[in-house]
């Protein structure tokens, strides 16, 4: 602490520039942090380091929240408890009774699989989990959903909802893991589209409703409406899984490639609820090269 | 009652401040105001920077910056640029800044969350990110707008323990 007699010996010069001096000193590091951020690894260490802290301060905030479910689930009244179990059972005996159709239709693609020599198509399992109720930065495509290590949640791992692909696990803190969005600008999947089975790789604009293909040739038969799926290359996500649909496809002349705009399938900004799928396609490998760089 | 404020007093409400403004950044809102959802750090390290006996620090706003950084999952320093900038503009214009009407120190701060609002611009443009939408820009409103009552609110709680200095 600088007494008053202290503060009036200081000159006029070195009290007017301190404090530019160390604007400039902290905000230089401020710079060097998010370039190193952006461009390396070095910076993902120290945060997924210092996440380890943040997530008391994410379990005290969803405190209030996961309370106020509990009430409501407990206030809510019999009738309402009745309907929803009658509308459950009956739409699972529906889905039960189109399952039966698609294991035999599962049967008969393995047998032939068989017949060409192709090999076992894998089987993938699932893991539920829930989103916290945290907002973090809107523009950082990240959620963080409940269960960590000891569910056996690894990095890499896929991340579904009920309609398509989420994103992938990035980080796996203790009780909670942190999820990268595949709208995410720096996120990058291997797809296929549907229609034409055209491989592409679709990637995340920055925005939760606009997914980007900039990587088209320029006479790829891709038009609005078209269905994407996961294709499976790159072994992160296993094939076969809806990502988007295609919404706009641009042919401008001057560009080497034709650009497609997708909406994804998941409710990347909506949804509370997600699966993660375990089996043999999810390997267990740090999120690198293949899906995180362009 | 003593109106003397012991230094435990002090720590447990300065802690309780950041906790709550904290509890506000991360807390999840309705899909439809997320976006407007005001800069709640910023204001308070504002508040604290323009009535406390001597600003707050910009180590301390960069530490806390970086803090933000890690709990938002947003671009690794990011934040601390924000608000040691923010800070230092305020702590150039603070002899002027506190003797302003409440309606024309919101006025002020509108302009720092403007600024401010550039200035995560530049990170967020270095992320990749393309489109903001509109809201980005209308929440410094809603900063400047809650800005009077903050104050107001922040000088029943705190004002008393800068008071009177042992």
């Amino acid at each position: 602490m600088a007494s008053p007699h202290n503060a009036d010996r200081q000159t006029l010069f070195t009290r007017a520039a301190s404090p530019t001096a160390r604007l400039m000193l902290y905000g230089l590091l401020a710079i060097v942090l998010m370039a190193m951020d952006f461009r390396g690894q070095y910076v993902e260490r120290i945060r997924n380091a210092a996440s380890l802290l943040a997530v008391p301060v994410y379990k005290l905030i969803e405190m209030p929240f996961r309370f106020g479910g509990w009430m409501d689930e407990q206030i809510t009244s019999r009738a309402t408890l009745v309907r929803q179990n009658r509308q459950l059972s009956e739409s699972l005996m529906a889905m039960q009774a189109q399952l039966q159709k698609l294991n035999e239709s599962r049967a008969e693609n393995q047998r032939l699989r068989d017949l060409l020599g192709a090999g076992q198509q894998s089987q993938e399992g699932f893991l539920y989990a829930e989103l916290l109720s945290i907002d973090l930065d809107p523009f950082s495509h990240r959620v963080m959903i409940s269960g960590g290590p000891e569910r056996g949640i690894f990095v890499g791992q896929p991340v579904i909802d009920a309609y398509g692909v989420v994103g992938q696990v990035e980080a796996v803190l203790p009780g909670t893991a942190r999820v990268r969005l595949i709208s995410d600008a720096n996120h990058a999947l291997p797809v296929q589209i549907g229609r034409t089975g055209l491989r592409s790789i679709v990637y995340g604009s920055g925005d939760t409703q606009i997914l980007v293909l900039p990587t088209l040739p320029f006479n790829a038969d891709v038009q609005a409406g078209d269905l994407l799926f996961t294709s499976g290359l790159g072994d992160r996500f296993p094939a076969g899984y809806p990502v988007g649909e295609i919404m706009s496809v641009q042919r401008d002349p001057g560009q080497t490639f034709a650009r497609a705009y997708a909406r994804p399938t998941a409710s990347l900004d909506r949804g509370r609820e997600v699966l993660l799928l375990t089996g043999s396609t999810a390997s267990e490998s740090p999120v690198s090269a293949v899906d995180d760089d362009q | 009652m003593s109106r003397r404020p012991t230094p435990s007093r002090r720590r447990w409400t300065y802690a309780l401040l950041i906790a709550s403004v904290l509890l506000l950044t991360l807390m999840p809102l309705p899909a439809g105001i997320e976006p407007f959802r005001p800069y709640w750090v910023a204001l308070l390290l504002v508040y604290w920077s323009l009535e406390a006996p001597r600003p707050v620090p910009l180590g301390l706003a960069f530490l806390i910056g970086l803090v933000l950084d890690v709990l938002t999952v947003s671009l690794m320093g990011q934040h601390a640029l924000s608000l040691v900038i923010m800070l230092y503009l305020v702590g150039r214009f603070r002899s002027r800044i506190r003797f302003f009407s409440h309606w024309r120190q919101a006025l002020a701060i509108l302009a720092l969350l403007l600024n401010d609002r550039v200035v995560l611009l530049w990170g967020l443009l270095l992320a990749g990110v393309r489109d903001f939408g509109w809201a980005y820009w209308v929440a410094p409103f809603v900063g400047a707008l809650i800005w009077p009552w903050l104050f107001v609110l922040l000088d029943q709680a705190v004002r008393p323990l800068w008071r009177r200095r042992p």
